[in-house]
């Protein structure tokens, strides 16, 4: 009797033990996470755990978790809503799209999905299309001989908008390349005048664009090459609507142009700093 | 999540009974609502609300253009209220302005608003009464398209569509969120994580910006003002709308009822359409999100692409502290990333190239307008990249999360169009007036043209005039501008369908312009919808010539003088350091202009001596940095041996002193007051002083010295809004350690 008395006692004690040592009014529930690997694991744990709350266990092998969870503090509903915004499908929440885009690769359990709505990819299509489209017409109409370069140089502001000093180094070695091969001859002639006027400057201008990969030093002569670029699209009349566009922090506070064929601004010379700083001043159309 | 409790029942039952009464006759709408104090629940603690038929947000109320709209009020409150009906065109009479339009609906009476429907849209009705759109009294107005409209958009007018109103809830009663407003109390900002301090700072490697940014006298700045506990759609921060299926399209109706915030709506089963802005109908739009303005209504159309799936609906509040969802849809939730925490610090460094050395600011040649330069895009970091943190923090970064998406499309005004050429009568004379918006931070002082609604007059206009405004932001927060009575068209760019709009929120350095024809006659109100901008006085009134009598207000030059010092109210503060070598206190009354404040520092025997200064005084200028005063001094401390000397080579007499003085306050560069003062015994005294430099997100540091030899230098570490414990050194008293409590 004393013996069963003692082991009840000593069983009591070690569940308070147990107990202290957990959570208070603790819940504990099994859920299904999709997931893959090591780095899963310590997103999901991370992101379910809150300490004096809950207490996330996921095993990567049988895709569960064991969670804990104080149920006067918080639910089960919390805890699965914070670990599919770290990007994790439960039988509640569903991932947003680009959270879970931005996993490491071995937690993309989907496999690469397609991200809804107006993302990169689709984006992408669109401007290829675009360009197919405008080299098709050149072609049949042989009016719009500088097409490519207008196309070129909108490849290179792109390229300093998203602040990536060596595809704008590489741009600029294809616009040169195109530039080269304008058969001047077929321009009509006030075109032609004016391509003549800045034809070397374009030409030093992207030359020293693509001989450096120095965002700075690029943007410098980003500048100057927008300006002649302006004067050949000006008197050349584009066959789409071109927004001439100009940020008066640019250079150091003297103000800077730019070309862009959208009328959004994307400031080419600060990228993500001052990503909208700038207006359009002349839309150059037919 | 609001629990009304039991002695409503009564009223719950009444409201079942009345509410779905409508009499048909003569095609009058009519609804009956009862205000009664209440009691909810939204954060954990139980506190007072007012609920109109029982319930928060009040019921939305549906009509039809060319029904008559007949609301009878019935007042079960202690104190007076009103109704305004917010984008709606009526005489101005109905219009529920308390001193402007109408008497106030004193308790216990019972007040019918009556008047025609001849427009149709998303509207919204609110209190025009104190801060009681704060706590409850808020709600949906639809006025629908008749079947037979020229103007009805198949696949649009014909959508399921749902009412949702957007609001916050703070447990701090509104009246003392005001006052610690006024008082420059940054409870908020610690609540918020938004003090900017310069450890902060350093560690994000921002030291120079933050000097930079005091040297320039500009307190923290934060993209709104108030920290909230709950974010709220219809009244709840998670609710459903569990009855579309896939391939649904919806048609939200979204009022933004917030006292304060602007919310951004993402949607996450695709882009969003905007149909119709401010109650009118604008040529359909796709954008990736967009920002509705504090008191703006927004109509969105949406789709659900998948079986089987909810999509999230999230409204974030700008300062992106919290935020609320619903869920469009049955089966398992797909959610929206959340917006990630703002940037302050670019924030701050983009304000300080911004901001001249006087306190103007220094637009740099770009003519800003209609939200098409966010100058706060600075700050997003989905757009423009996380900043570095130097730090092994708890959670692990990823190296995908630098991940951007610039090509995100945010609706502007630009992008608004009407459907229908909105030109203004051609014939009309043309009146132009410019506003200036103008504030300053530190004493929370907002106003029009530096003239706050008590130091003008009614601005009269002639029916039948053009007026045209043009409004510049000069202030360093946005402003939600709403006229009453009218719509306005905004020449955003789109020529003869210029939009329609009674709520035009301008940026900062923003030049916007606006015209509607003068068509109503009576009293409206012009004002900044920020509750508490409007009650710090950010009002004008537009008052038609020769209009005829108001029966609701007999007594109009009474009233508007009442309605003046509503915005214009006195406030209180009262702090004391019960600390080991005395007590250290003030105690400040104030309103825009004028400053009663007493200051005391009572020692605990004579050798520490007891000593009071009051000062009366006013603020000059635009940023208020200068402030002359009349002071009194008394002072008794026992010494031993001979009296000191001032700087000057004057005696001081600290043993006994009781003298009037003359003298001025400036705010130097850093913040750092100077005072100057010559008493009327011919002792001069000069002092500088700073208290509350944030050296942490909860540490203050403070010194004082002046030229009676004496200093002080101390810190304070702020535990909760009303407590702190502090340590200082003072010439006189020596080194005290104690708890500071503040009102």
């Amino acid at each position: 009797m004393t013996l069963i008395k003692s082991t009840v006692i000593w069983l009591v004690a070690l569940a308070t033990m147990v107990c202290s040592a957990q959570l208070k009014n603790q819940k504990t529930l099994s859920a299904k996470i999709h997931g893959n690997c090591e780095k899963c694991e310590s997103t999901i744990e991370n992101a379910g755990d809150i300490k004096d709350q809950s207490d996330v266990d996921w095993n990567k092998e049988t895709k569960m978790a064991m969670i804990s969870f104080d149920s006067l503090k918080t639910s089960i509903d919390e805890i699965l809503k914070r670990i599919a915004l770290a990007g994790y499908n439960n039988d509640i929440f569903l991932a947003p799209t680009d959270t879970y885009s931005r996993l490491p690769g071995c937690c993309q359990y989907k496999g690469a999905v397609k991200a809804r709505g107006k993302s990169a990819g689709f984006n992408m299509d669109s401007e290829t299309l675009d360009h197919v489209y405008s080299n098709q017409k050149m072609v049949r109409q042989e009016t719009h001989l500088l097409s490519t370069v207008f196309d070129n140089y909108f490849v290179l502001k792109d390229a300093l908008v998203n602040s990536d000093g060596i595809t704008a180094s590489a741009s600029a070695k294809s616009l040169l390349r195109t530039i080269k091969d304008v058969q001047m001859e077929k321009l009509p002639t006030d075109v032609h005048m004016v391509w003549m006027k800045v034809l070397k400057p374009l030409e030093q201008d992207i030359g020293h664009i693509a001989a450096t990969e120095n965002i700075n030093r690029q943007r410098v002569h980003f500048a100057s090459l927008s300006r002649n670029i302006y004067e050949v699209l000006k008197i050349s009349k584009p066959e789409v609507p071109v927004y001439y566009q100009y940020c008066p922090m640019a250079s150091d506070g003297k103000g800077a142009n730019w070309l862009s064929k959208e009328e959004i601004v994307k400031n080419p010379y600060y990228g993500s700093v001052m990503l909208s700083c700038g207006q359009t001043v002349e839309t150059i159309k037919q | 999540m609001s629990k009304i409790k039991g002695p409503l029942k009564f009223f719950f039952i009444l409201a079942g009974i009345l509410l779905p009464f409508k009499a048909m006759a003569q095609n009058v709408v009519r609804y009956n609502l009862t205000v009664t104090d209440t009691m909810v629940n939204y954060s954990g603690k139980a506190k007072r609300a007012i609920a109109v038929n029982g319930q928060i947000p009040m019921p939305t109320l549906t009509f039809t253009e060319g029904d008559i709209a007949e609301i009878v009020v019935h007042n079960k409150l202690k104190e007076s209220t009103s109704l305004h009906w917010h984008g709606v065109f009526l005489p101005n009479q109905e219009d529920g302005v308390p001193y402007l339009t109408q008497m106030p609906i004193a308790p216990g009476e019972t007040f019918t608003y009556r008047f025609p429907v001849i427009q149709n849209g998303t509207h919204w009705y609110h209190s025009h009464s104190g801060f009681q759109e704060q706590i409850g009294m808020y709600g949906s107005l639809l006025f629908l398209k008749k079947k037979d409209d020229p103007t009805f958009r198949k696949g649009i007018d014909d959508l399921p569509q749902v009412p949702l109103i957007l609001s916050e809830w703070t447990d701090i009663k509104p009246e003392n969120v005001h006052r610690m407003l006024h008082n420059a109390n940054d409870w908020f900002a610690i609540k918020k994580g938004a003090v900017q301090s310069y450890t902060e700072a350093i560690q994000a490697g921002h030291f120079k910006t933050k000097l930079k940014n005091e040297w320039k006298r500009m307190l923290a700045m934060d993209v709104s003002d108030v920290y909230y506990d709950k974010f709220l759609i219809n009244g709840k921060d998670e609710s459903w709308l569990p009855q579309f299926k896939a391939g649904d399209k919806v048609r939200l109706r979204l009022s933004n009822g917030g006292a304060s915030s602007y919310f951004w709506l993402t949607y996450a089963g695709g882009r969003i359409t905007v149909v119709a802005n401010d109650g009118n109908d604008v040529e359909p739009v796709e954008v990736d999100r967009l920002i509705i303005g504090v008191s703006e209504t927004y109509d969105i159309v949406v789709t659900l692409p998948e079986e089987d799936v909810a999509y999230e609906l999230l409204a974030t509040p700008e300062d992106r502290t919290k935020s609320a969802s619903i869920y469009l849809g049955q089966g398992r939730i797909q959610l929206n990333s959340r917006l990630p925490k703002l940037n302050y610090f670019e924030g701050m460094k983009m304000m300080n190239g911004m901001m001249n050395m006087d306190g103007s600011m220094d637009d740099m040649g770009m003519d800003m307008s209609y939200q098409k330069m966010d100058m706060n895009i600075v700050m997003y970091p989905e757009i423009t990249g996380n900043t570095p943190i130097k730090s092994g923090g708890l959670k692990e970064q990823n190296g995908h999360s630098t991940h951007l998406n610039r090509d995100i499309t945010t609706l502007n005004y630009g992008m608004l169009k009407a459907p229908q050429p909105t030109t203004l009568p051609k014939e009309a004379p043309v009146r132009e007036f410019r506003f200036e918006l103008t504030g300053n931070m530190n004493r929370y002082v907002w106003s029009l043209d530096n003239k706050i609604l008590s130091e003008t007059d009614k601005i009269l206009i002639n029916k039948g005039e053009n007026i045209r405004i043009v409004l510049y932001n000069g202030s360093m927060m946005r402003h939600p501008m709403h006229l009453h009575g009218h719509d306005f068209r905004l020449l955003n760019g789109q020529g003869e369908f210029a939009p329609l709009k009674n709520v035009l929120d301008i940026m900062p350095m923003e030049t916007d312009t606006l015209e509607f024809s003068a068509n109503m006659e009576g009293d409206w109100f012009f004002h900044c919808h920020i509750l508490y901008h409007m009650m710090a006085g950010m009002n004008r009134v537009f008052s038609y010539k020769n209009q005829t009598p108001n029966p609701y207000l007999p007594n109009k030059v009474w009233a508007y003088k009442k309605l003046q010092s509503e915005s214009n109210m006195f406030h209180f503060m009262a702090e004391n350091d019960f600390a080991s070598n005395g007590n250290d206190g003030k105690i400040m009354v104030q309103n825009t202009r004028w400053s009663l404040g007493a200051e005391w520092r009572l020692g605990y025997h004579d050798e520490h001596g007891y000593e009071t200064e009051v000062h009366i005084g006013r603020y000059i200028g635009k940023n208020q940095w200068f402030m002359p005063f009349i002071g009194f001094d008394w002072r008794y401390r026992k010494q031993h041996g001979g009296h000191e000397k001032n700087l000057f080579g004057q005696t001081s007499t600290k043993d006994h002193r009781a003298v009037l003085s003359l003298g001025a306050e400036y705010t130097l560069p850093m913040l750092i007051q100077l005072q100057g003062e010559v008493f009327i015994d011919g002792k001069i005294r000069f002092q500088l002083m700073r208290e509350d430099i944030p050296v942490s997100p909860r540490l203050r540091g403070a010194f004082m010295v002046n030229t009676d030899k004496e200093y002080m230098t101390g810190f304070k570490y702020i535990l909760t809004r009303n407590l702190s414990i502090s340590t200082h050194y003072d010439s006189d008293m020596g080194v005290g350690v104690g708890a500071t409590l503040n009102h």
